[in-house]
């Protein structure tokens, strides 16, 4: 498969993981593979060639995350930002994305036996439409496969997903199919393009840079970062185990707070559902207001309509969405 | 103001005569630095509730018929939040502590925020606090390019 490297892990390696395998693992990891530019300026190579010796390099690092049992996988690939680049360095990186996406519809086979699920995720509409339809197909052939997951943010930058989802809940209002006050965090988690993927336990970031570049800003919020300094063409097997070190070293801090995020999630839910209840009881008449047996069902009542709600908004963006990939497949067909 | 002069002096140590201390104000009686500097605390809060809140905001504005769904991008959606408002985005975090997270920490706004960690904000020396300042200079941004 060219998208995952074929081969197993050397003895030492297989010795090393099943060491680390004994602590807390990551189920899902990111990755910012940047340092191919860098890599390629240090080999006296041109950049393409950063580029594609990154691709194989990404195939090389799937095939580690697997054999770690590492099931989920989220790259980026392509930022919105890396569109003010030279028209030939942009075209060269399409170019690679085209043959890349061609050779995974090649080997649907592989896919299959393997169980990958193929994500992309970004501004769709603003890639050439022949990728597009590359794209629209491959997630199409694999949505149902679901041993392993790989999640490509291509023409992506975090703003304009956190962004795009404020706009699709909008749009839920618009069509009578929600209330301005069923947006919580919980809804906003559920419009972003990841909504099908937990979110990342790490994040890496290669190449020495410490920031985040527009990458999942929401979704990391509670993730352990590791900021490495090898350029992405380089990267082994042991900067992996490093990475997932660092997981673990951090895990139990992290999942504390994690905790006391959602608990105070939860806290606010509940404190906004009882500011609407008693909002609505006032609106009955003062009479019930302080009938607590009232204010109970009432409660009920109103977070049943609101999951309703919720669930039937769900369906429609879903819908949307597919029905979006559908038509860019019936255009190349 | 003696005080400060001669705290400069020993901390910049070795590096002092690198460094020409000039002063905003020539005036020799006010030789210290003129900066005003503005402290904002922010709490959990801040971060992923301030963009529900401003999407609710807004939702209830589609409601209303003010505001259509398609008005809403990136720089709309950063006019409306409120809990970095008259900042600009943070260039710089220095983050204390070991825990290798930003813990929440206003999402949207650290997009080109550049993360330098240090172990404790408890006895901090003043080499750790400069050396994360020089890490933090010899950051190379491309902004995507």
């Amino acid at each position: 498969m060219s998208w995952i490297k074929e081969g197993e892990l050397t003895i030492i390696e297989r010795f090393c993981a099943n060491i680390i395998k004994a602590g807390p693992m990551p189920k899902h990891v990111a990755f910012i593979m940047d340092g191919n530019r860098r890599y390629a300026q240090k080999c006296h190579v041109k950049r393409q060639q950063g580029h594609s010796e990154g691709f194989d390099k990404l195939a090389q690092t799937l095939r580690w995350c697997l054999n770690l049992d590492i099931r989920e996988v989220t790259v980026y690939a392509f930022s919105i930002e890396n569109f003010k680049r030279s028209k030939e360095e942009v075209d060269g990186l399409m170019e690679l994305a085209r043959q890349k996406f061609s050779r995974l519809l090649e080997e649907q086979e592989n896919l299959k036996k393997h169980g990958v699920c193929i994500r992309v995720l970004g501004d769709l509409p603003l890639l050439p439409l022949d990728i597009q339809e590359l794209i629209a197909q491959a997630v199409l052939a694999t949505r149902n496969y679901n041993k392993c997951f790989l999640n490509v943010c291509f023409a992506y930058t975090s703003r304009h997903e956190i962004s795009n989802a404020v706009r699709e809940m909008a749009w839920g209002v618009e069509q009578g199919l929600l209330e301005p006050s069923d947006v919580s965090e919980s809804l906003l988690d559920k419009c972003l393009y990841t909504n099908n993927s937990p979110n990342p336990d790490l994040l890496i970031r290669t190449s020495g840079e410490v920031r985040l570049s527009d990458f999942l800003l929401w979704q990391t919020s509670h993730s352990c970062l590791v900021f490495q300094s090898v350029l992405w063409p380089e990267y082994s097997f042991w900067n992996l185990c490093e990475a997932v070190l660092r997981f673990q070293v951090n895990h139990s801090d992290l999942q504390k707070a994690r905790d006391l995020h959602m608990k105070e999630r939860k806290r606010q839910q509940l404190e906004s559902d009882q500011a609407y209840v008693t909002n609505k009881l006032q609106q009955e008449g003062s009479a019930c207001h302080g009938d607590s047996q009232r204010r109970w069902t009432l409660l009920q009542k109103c977070t049943a309509l609101r999951e309703e709600r919720i669930q039937g908004f769900l369906q429609a963006l879903e819908n949307k969405r597919m029905d979006f990939l559908e038509r860019l497949c019936t255009v190349s067909a | 103001m003696d005080e400060i002069l001669k705290q400069q002096q020993e901390l910049l140590g070795l590096d002092c005569s690198k460094y020409a201390v000039e002063f905003a104000n020539q005036d020799k009686t006010d030789q210290v630095l003129n900066c005003q500097s503005t402290l904002k605390v922010l709490s959990p809060e801040d971060g992923k509730a301030d963009i529900v809140r401003a999407a609710q905001n807004f939702c209830q504005l589609v409601a209303q018929q003010q505001r259509k769904c398609t008005d809403l991008d990136v720089n709309v959606l950063d006019s409306l939040l409120s809990s970095n408002k008259g900042f600009p985005d943070p260039d710089l975090i220095l983050k204390f502590g070991p825990v290798d997270s930003t813990l929440g920490f206003l999402p949207w706004h650290i997009r080109l925020t550049e993360i330098i960690s240090l172990p404790s904000h408890l006895n901090i020396s003043y080499e750790d606090f400069f050396s994360a300042l020089h890490h933090y200079a010899a950051c190379e941004q491309r902004c995507g390019k």
